[in-house]
């Protein structure tokens, strides 16, 4: 790298790319008509805080609730209690109920006769899981069991909005704001005949503002997937946290997202790069690139590779199950059937990348500037 | 290297427009004028040359660099738009100081170039403001100072001097001139004859997107055979040089001067009126001058266009 970087030619152009990237800066980071980007990408962080709130809400609601047993509770303890226990013994493995509710209800049994229930609602918690029984006449009918720190079910949880919403949607629009305007925003602002009156290669201001566009983008998203994470995992108790980030995986996915994001913006943005040079209205490429993404389960092997998503599915740390019940098709958005090893989804991603790139250089030198057509 | 801007056979059509056609010019040092009314192909021809647009078909040697080669291009050319619009959020000397940079320059040397180019055009004092909030004038003087601030060999001004006021005309009217002097090659489009009267070596007329003539305005006067040359005579007894005049058999109409202190004789054959005015020298009547009345590029714009867009 310091060898190439001593070449003249080449320090012209790395000094060339920093010129652009700091002409860029502002623009990409404060452009009013992308201010919208950052709401894309502030959303799921949002959700997540929304989750932690209403999660540490709950584990404060169950702490009050486990000073008020009549002696400490564990899981198992909680676990214990089956259907058709009665509520003598339920006191007696539990204590008395620090909540309780108790009613009469008139039952329809045969010949439109009814019958008098007493029923019962007990409220036990052991701190962090909740469990809830309904007695009647004495025994247990139902046994509602709400797991406070279930790491495994969150872990899917996040999966879920990772994958489905922050890549496939925050992500993609954020990277079709940025750098579709890249070139597109010069033209719409009379602007482009600036960069293309300077002594500068074409695919090298090519080069500066698609780096300057993927810096914007990665900061945006990546700090956005950063902030998430510590959303996601703030409402967690230190000792899950621990259990969580070390002996869980929960560090390694948790890097594995950002380098995933990151790839998603390097993907995406060479995309709408291109698509930016080539068409005049976004909505088209966006809407044909979006279904594109969206259809690459059904698609051909070989045309599958040509699209960003079937690489980042496969660098995603965790997979989402397909909930019971779910149709076929759906079940196969879903699922990820051929998954591929991380390295090759890597040089996947980076190889559709440079071939978008390939595709915008070879445009950047047709393009002309000619704004009355616009 | 070449040293002519040469375009061979150069057309340019957008869509089933056409912007210029078949444009064959060898443009060399000096100030060039392109002239014509809007619409003509002037900054059409402009783009060209500056690899803005691409030729639809024929080829653009400007001093052995091709015009798709921005990188060595614009190392030796400026060119001064009429588009109106900046990059967002940059002051005069940002503006101009950003171009230079665009080009690989250092830090230091960038500020240097950039400031003699603003106190070239006299913006030092709005240097640091935006440019969002400059004049139309002061707009075009920055953008004079971004297209002359790394020295180019090819100055390309697109109606470089509209908004500015007359102190600032002539200011700019005579850096172009001391461009020129130094070797430049200076090429201005202009609607305003009587600017490109003042400035210009030489002219190229466009209409409808066609080179309609090129070179020296006396040279291109005296090409065009079909309208009469008009000379003014100045002497101490016109109308009898009138009656003199009117003897010879090219003359085709004669009139006295407004001032009643000259002759303006319509003529043919001008060099037998020089050899008649001799003669009738001789004879006593004192002639103080004898000069060319339409040999500038109003008369010949007006001779070979005649039309009433272009601004006198």
């Amino acid at each position: 790298m310091t060898e190439r970087m001593t070449n003249p030619i080449t320090k012209l152009w790395w000094a060339q790319i920093r010129s652009v990237i700091r002409l860029e800066m502002k623009k990409t980071f404060f452009a009013k008509r992308g201010l919208w980007v950052y709401g894309v990408a502030l959303l799921p962080v949002l959700l997540f805080i929304g989750y932690t709130v209403a999660n540490s809400h709950q584990r404060d609601r169950s702490a009050h609730l486990a000073r008020q047993n009549e002696r400490p509770l564990s899981y198992q303890d909680l676990t214990a209690i089956k259907s058709g226990m009665t509520s003598e013994e339920v006191v007696a493995m539990l204590g008395k109920p620090p909540i309780r509710f108790h009613w009469d209800e008139q039952r329809a049994v045969e010949r439109g006769e009814s019958v008098k229930v007493a029923r019962e609602t007990y409220h036990y918690s052991d701190g962090s899981n909740d469990l809830y029984l309904e007695l009647a006449d004495g025994k247990v009918e139902s046994v509602n069991f709400r797991d406070g720190s279930n790491i495994g079910e969150d872990a899917i949880m996040f999966a879920g909005v990772f994958q489905f919403f922050f890549i496939r949607l925050a992500v993609f629009f954020g990277c079709l704001g940025i750098f579709m305007n890249l070139f597109r925003g010069e033209v719409l602002d009379r602007s482009l005949h600036f960069y293309f009156l300077a002594p500068i290669r074409r695919e090298v201001l090519m080069a500066g503002k698609f780096l300057a566009g993927l810096l914007a983008t990665c900061v945006i998203f990546v700090s956005s997937e950063l902030l998430q994470i510590i959303a996601f995992t703030w409402h967690f108790s230190p000792n899950m946290r621990d259990l969580y980030l070390y002996q869980n995986h929960g560090l390694a996915h948790a890097m594995t997202y950002l380098g995933v994001t990151a790839l998603a913006c390097l993907g995406y943005g060479a995309f709408f790069l291109a698509a930016g040079m080539l068409f005049r209205n976004p909505i088209l490429p966006a809407g044909a690139i979006l279904i594109w993404e969206g259809i690459n389960p059904f698609l051909p092997p070989l045309l599958k590779q040509f699209s960003v998503i079937y690489y980042l599915k496969s660098l995603c740390p965790v997979s989402v199950p397909t909930p019971p019940g779910t149709p076929p098709l759906f079940a196969m958005l879903i699922s990820n059937p051929d998954p591929i090893p991380g390295a090759i989804a890597v040089i996947g991603v980076v190889t559709v990348a440079l071939l978008a790139l390939c595709a915008s250089s070879f445009q950047v030198r047709r393009m002309e500037v000619n704004y009355t057509t616009e | 290297m070449n040293d002519r801007i040469v375009l061979e056979n150069v057309s340019k059509f957008y869509g089933e427009i056409l912007g210029v056609n078949r444009v064959n010019l060898s443009i060399p040092a000096g100030i060039t004028s392109l002239v014509g009314p809007n619409g003509s192909g002037k900054t059409t021809l402009m783009n060209l040359l500056t690899g803005l647009v691409r030729p639809s078909r024929g080829h653009i040697d400007v001093l052995g660099y091709r015009t798709d080669e921005a990188e060595a291009l614009f190392n030796i050319l400026g060119y001064c738009t009429q588009f109106d619009a900046f990059p967002k959020g940059l002051t005069g000397y940002q503006f101009v100081y950003s171009y230079l940079r665009l080009g690989g320059r250092d830090a230091e040397r960038a500020a240097q170039l950039a400031w003699r180019a603003i106190e070239r055009v006299n913006l030092v004092d709005a240097a640091e403001r935006n440019v969002a909030g400059y004049s139309k004038g002061m707009r075009q003087r920055i953008r004079l100072a971004q297209a002359l601030a790394h020295d180019p060999r090819v100055l390309v001004l697109d109606e470089p001097l509209n908004g500015l006021d007359p102190l600032a005309r002539a200011e700019m009217i005579a850096l172009f001139r001391a461009a020129a002097a130094q070797g430049c090659y200076v090429i201005i489009s202009s609607h305003i004859l009587h600017e490109v009267d003042v400035i210009s070596d030489q002219v190229i007329l466009l209409s409808n997107g066609y080179v309609v003539a090129e070179g020296q305005i006396q040279s291109l006067r005296g090409e065009i055979q079909e309208h009469p040359a008009q000379i003014l005579i100045r002497c101490n007894r016109p109308r009898e040089l009138a009656a003199k005049t009117m003897e010879c058999n090219q003359t085709i109409a004669v009139s006295i001067h407004h001032d009643e202190r000259g002759v303006l004789v319509k003529t043919r054959d001008a060099d037998g009126l020089y050899l008649m005015l001799n003669q009738i020298a001789l004879n006593g009547i004192e002639i103080e001058s004898v000069a060319p009345a339409d040999d500038d590029v109003n008369s010949v714009y007006e001779y070979l266009i005649g039309n009433d867009e272009v601004v006198r």
